[in-house]
């Protein structure tokens, strides 16, 4: 062997695995944070559905709070279960 | 003597009150309460008693002022009071009456006096029987007749005397002094007969309002002798100033004969109407042939300081001859003359010179005189303003000079500061003007200077750059953030900023966090949260890595896994805070894949719901590498190492095999074997040698690798950056701007509901902050249109409507 690494200094992206590029909510990137969080990452996580759409947490949780009878997923209408996969 | 007496007096007094066993103070206090009537009687007696010697000690003192031998004598008499003396006035038996002739003997006793005094002659009477002579008269009702006499008697002298200087036709300059020592003859003479009339002067005169006092009356002939013969009163002022203009022309002149006549038409009160306005006319005709020459012959420093020379020669000449009252119009004129009249002049020829060569006394002086005329800090402010914007932008404009064009920037900043603080006093108004000439030149030329700006930021903060201490590149950031404010598009700058402190932060040059975070605070400070969040981001992500890594180091050790031992460091990065990189998928050994498959696992155990990917271009190792003469360690980019990696298995490869075997992209392939065959640390070897890589090059491991150091970093060689990377982070800022101007638009026409075209342009020109042609704003509102935001107002093209 001529040549060994002795260390590596590697660099990698995370992204959330989200099936569409903005949240149906806020219309802001997942990539970003909802409008009332400043950066993006844990404090501003995403939610999954059992109905599969994802949103940010915060957007999510105040539709909720904001309907009176039904827990519906905005985007499809089935009854909003989070997903705990 | 008396002194003596009043002793005597007082133990008398105090006997008196011993033997009544009671002290002064005791004694008033018996009297008050008991009132007994003797003991008042005491004391009236006393104070009879001290009247009495009081009495003595007044005459005493009398005598004792007048002669002083007898009045041991005197108060002997005096002390006997009891032996009283009547003595009776009766009037005189006829009146007194004065000798018939008193009234002319007297006259001519004065007049011969008089006479006498005006010719220099001895007086033959004494002063003092004059001056009686005088109480006389005016004692016996004379004083009008001894004033007119008196008047006739000053009036033919000064009449002779004026008359002489008509005759003679002498040179000037003995006339000015032949009238000088006349005019101080007159005064001298008029004292002392004033001194001798003083009685005169004090009784009749004081009474009639109308008659002047015998000084005036001399002084008044005297006006009326010079007022009277023109020829005379203008030979005098033209003598003052031919003197005059004598003293400017440099010579030495008699400044106390000078001063001396000049005084005299003061006090004869002709001063300014037969002396200043000439004397102000001949100034002017003076100082404006002097100005026009010398702003042809001389260079502007000079001339000024030649002006400055000037105006202190007047007031010099205020204070030691000229009347007071005649320095403001002086002054204004010179300053006329001199300066107003040349402002623009001194301005255009010799500014741009004195601000070059940073000539800080000369520019002291410019400003203190122009600091004199009307409007002259405008004027100098203005052409202070211009030659900055000219100055500026040749620094700015120049694209061969871009290297060292934040560097001249800094200097040339300094150099105004300094000039603005030191010469000008620090006004404001040149301050604020110095701010506006910068921000004007710096935004001539578009994103270039926010763009140097940014990258000369990257330089001082790299790591390696030893020459400057803390305090030093702390100051330094702050004048760089002086220019930052000036630019416009400080979008651009964010750009290249951002790019350059990633790199630092990945391949972990940055010089000092403190330096770091101090240059993000004063960028935080300047343009908000909103513009430094993203940087802040990066730095957040960094300590997160950090974190992270820690973790990971834990849990292999845990896991212990058979691995070989290379030690991994995984920056985990935000994607919306960092650059945009290029996504490129490249190959890597087998041992590395296992560790980014390890790696993995563990961060989307920890962190779920999220993707990771890899980012092979910002990776970079260190290679413990066997040469012919020892171990080196070889500080490498990934893709370095992947090639270096090929070559344990083989001795000799071709550019094709190592392309199929990394799928590297191909420019970029080209360039790292470049950087490891062709760079200063070669440890492959290229066949054939050259120094650009070509398709059917191959290459060999240099085994006779020589290197004095044992840690070696080989860099990368740098895309060309004035082409691709330049203009990829240029595309960025644009597309972000349309961004901002779409937003910009749909706030106004929301607020609006209806505007027209040109309402709008200004409107958002007013609300962006960054420079912006017309024809982009054009096609923001067109796509707005298309995407049914806004609309034509059907019957005029020109309006929009908002569509909600």
């Amino acid at each position: 062997m001529k040549v060994t690494i002795k260390n590596w200094v590697g660099v990698a992206t995370w992204k959330w695995v989200a099936n569409d590029d903005n949240c149906g909510i806020c219309r802001m990137p997942f990539d970003g944070c909802c409008p009332d969080c400043k950066l993006p990452g844990d404090d501003c996580p995403l939610v999954w559905g059992q109905c599969s759409h994802c949103f940010h947490m915060h957007c999510i949780v105040k539709w909720l709070q904001s309907q009176q009878v039904n827990q519906q997923c905005p985007m499809c209408r089935q009854e909003w279960k989070f997903n705990n996969k | 003597m008396n002194v003596e007496n009043w002793r005597l007096k007082i133990r008398r007094k105090h006997n008196e009150l011993n033997s009544e066993d009671l002290s002064p103070v005791s004694l008033t206090r018996y009297s008050e309460f008991s009132g007994v009537k003797r003991k008042r009687d005491t004391l009236e007696i006393d104070e009879n008693m001290s009247d009495n010697s009081s009495d003595f000690s007044k005459r005493a003192n009398f005598s004792a002022i007048t002669s002083n031998g007898i009045n041991r004598n005197l108060n002997i008499l005096n002390l006997k009071p009891t032996t009283t003396k009547k003595i009776v006035i009766k009037n005189l038996k006829s009146e007194p009456k004065l000798p018939d002739d008193f009234r002319e003997q007297t006259w001519g006793k004065l007049q011969e006096a008089v006479l006498a005094i005006q010719n220099s002659r001895a007086n033959e009477y004494s002063l003092e029987e004059l001056y009686k002579a005088v109480e006389n008269m005016c004692i016996h009702n004379m004083a009008h007749t001894l004033y007119n006499n008196l008047h006739v008697l000053i009036d033919n002298h000064v009449r002779r005397n004026i008359e002489q200087f008509l005759a003679e036709s002498m040179d000037r300059f003995l006339f000015l002094k032949k009238m000088n020592e006349t005019w101080q003859a007159h005064c001298r003479q008029m004292i002392m007969i004033r001194n001798i009339f003083l009685c005169l002067d004090r009784t009749y005169v004081l009474h009639n309002a109308q008659i002047a006092s015998i000084w005036d009356m001399g002084l008044e002939l005297f006006r009326q002798y010079i007022m009277a013969n023109t020829l005379v009163q203008t030979r005098i002022v033209e003598g003052l100033l031919m003197l005059i203009e004598k003293e400017r022309q440099g010579d030495t002149v008699d400044r106390t004969l000078l001063k001396s006549l000049l005084r005299m038409l003061t006090d004869l009160q002709i001063y300014e109407k037969a002396f200043e306005e000439k004397f102000l006319v001949a100034t002017e005709r003076l100082y404006a042939a002097e100005g026009q020459r010398l702003m042809q012959e001389l260079d502007v420093p000079d001339y000024l300081a030649h002006v400055d020379k000037r105006l202190i020669e007047e007031n010099e000449r205020v204070y030691h001859y000229l009347d007071a009252n005649t320095k403001p119009r002086l002054i204004h004129t010179v300053e006329k003359q001199l300066l107003t009249d040349h402002v623009t002049n001194i301005l255009q020829k010799g500014l741009d010179g004195l601000l070059e060569e940073n000539r800080l006394n000369d520019l002291s002086l410019l400003y203190s005189l122009f600091g004199r005329v009307k409007n002259g800090h405008t004027e100098l402010c203005t052409a202070f303003n211009l030659y900055i914007k000219k100055r500026g932008r040749t620094i700015v404009i120049d694209p061969e000079k871009d290297k060292t064009m934040v560097q001249e920037l800094l200097d040339f900043k300094d150099a105004m500061d300094n000039i603005v603080a030191t010469c000008f006093n620090k006004n404001e108004k040149f301050s604020n003007s110095l701010k506006e000439a910068f921000e004007n030149f710096i935004n001539q030329r578009t994103n270039k200077p926010a763009e140097l700006i940014a990258k000369f930021v990257d330089s001082k903060l790299r790591a390696g750059n030893k020459e400057a201490t803390e305090e030093e590149l702390e100051r330094l950031l702050d004048k760089i953030m002086v220019l930052f404010r000036f630019i416009h598009g400080k979008d651009v700058f964010e750009a290249f900023y951002k790019k350059d402190l990633a790199k630092r932060l990945l391949v972990g040059k940055s010089a000092s966090v403190d330096a770091e975070k101090s240059m993000l605070s004063k960028l935080k400070q300047e343009c908000g949260g909103g513009f430094t969040s993203k940087l802040e981001g990066m730095f957040k992500d960094m300590e997160l890595s950090k974190d992270i890594n820690v973790a990971f180091k834990q849990h292999l050790s845990n896991t212990s896994q058979e691995l070989s031992a290379i030690d991994m460091t995984v920056n985990i990065l935000t994607m919306g805070y960092w650059p945009n990189y290029p996504l490129m998928n490249v190959v890597l050994p087998e041992e590395m894949v296992k560790f980014q498959e390890i790696f993995s696992k563990f961060y989307l155990s920890k962190h779920s719901g999220r993707k990771l990917t890899w980012q092979p271009t910002l990776g970079h190792c260190v290679l413990r590498a066997k040469f012919k003469l020892g171990m080196k360690e070889l500080v490498v980019s990934l893709f370095q190492s992947l090639v270096l990696l090929l070559f344990n298995s083989h001795d000799e490869l071709s550019f094709d095999y190592i392309k199929g075997a990394t799928n590297i992209e191909d420019g970029e392939l080209r360039r790292t074997l470049q950087s490891l065959a062709c760079g200063r640390a070669r440890v492959l070897n290229k066949i054939p040698k050259g120094r650009d890589v070509e398709d059917n090059d191959k290459f060999r491991f240099n085994n006779d690798f020589v290197n004095k150091l044992f840690r070696i970093k080989i860099n990368q060689i740098q895309m060309k950056e004035t082409t691709e990377e330049q203009k990829a982070t240029e595309e960025r800022v644009f597309q972000d701007r349309q961004y901002q101007i779409d937003a910009a638009i749909v706030r106004i026409m929301k607020m609006r509901k209806t505007l027209s075209h040109n309402l709008l342009i200004s409107e958002l020109y007013l609300q962006l902050k960054f420079p912006v042609k017309p024809a982009d704003l054009k096609k923001r509102i067109e796509s707005l249109i298309d995407r049914d935001y806004m609309e034509r107002d059907k019957d005029n093209p020109n309006h929009y409507n908002y569509v909600a």
